[in-house]
């Protein structure tokens, strides 16, 4: 289920979560015309960060997106540490969370790759064109080709007309 | 967009510059008028096209699953 990006991010930043907006989203985010139905973010994997966050979606009942109901799964900041990436199905859409990007690396160095962009009335960091060539280049993925074709073009087109 | 830069951009799509990534994504089967159409839109547009689109597709997804 696609979760409505202004809300989601909203919880995000009520709770100071640190995070960056990547994949599907952030390509939308520059004006790519793929659809997508679920948000990635990449996340800080700071002991704070972990536990505003694991406070910030309590209330979406996080569960492991396509496991077995019965496969016992607790969202909280020791199952986060112990783990990296996660893809989620929360009360409000599916999220993946991911404390490291291929070809990027972790946070720090995927908020470095990003800009700060405005969405109603909120601020978040969206992952760059070129970070986003570079993490689905590394995730090297026959359906990623076509994305990497429209990741450069749109860039070129951008450059051309002298947006950023 | 300007409406300079809108013209630039449907002249751009229209006849891209040989060896450019426009013409190179063009080539391949990339729709450009839809990138030019987004970039005509602000970020929250987009996000919420986004949304608009993806809803929709998933209701189309559910009731062709309910009708097997």
């Amino acid at each position: 289920m696609i979760p409505d990006p202004e809300k989601f991010l909203t919880i995000l930043n009520r709770a100071a979560v640190e995070y960056v907006v990547i994949g599907g989203v952030a390509m939308v985010a520059h004006g790519s015309a793929r659809a997508t139905f679920d948000l990635d973010v990449c996340y800080n994997r700071s002991k704070e960060n972990i536990e505003k966050l694991c406070r910030a979606l309590e209330r979406l009942h996080p569960r492991l997106r396509g496991a077995p109901k019965n496969l016992p799964f607790r969202f909280d900041p020791k199952t986060v540490a112990a783990g990296l990436n996660f893809t989620l199905a929360t009360d409000s859409g599916d999220l993946d969370l991911l404390g490291e990007v291929a070809g990027l690396g972790f946070y720090h160095a995927v908020y470095k790759s990003s800009a700060l962009r405005h969405v109603g009335k909120i601020s978040c960091r969206v992952l760059s064109l070129d970070g986003l060539y570079r993490a689905k280049s590394a995730a090297g993925r026959d359906k990623d080709l076509e994305a990497l074709k429209e990741i450069k073009g749109l860039k070129d087109l951008k450059e051309r007309l002298g947006e950023e | 967009m300007t409406p300079k830069q809108r013209k630039l951009a449907y002249e751009l799509i229209t006849n891209p510059p040989h060896g450019s990534d426009i013409a190179a994504a063009k080539e391949y089967g990339i729709d450009l008028t839809l990138l030019v159409e987004n970039l005509d839109l602000t970020v929250t547009q987009r996000l919420r096209k986004l949304y608009s689109v993806a809803t929709f597709l998933q209701k189309v997804r559910q009731g062709n699953g309910a009708g097997r």
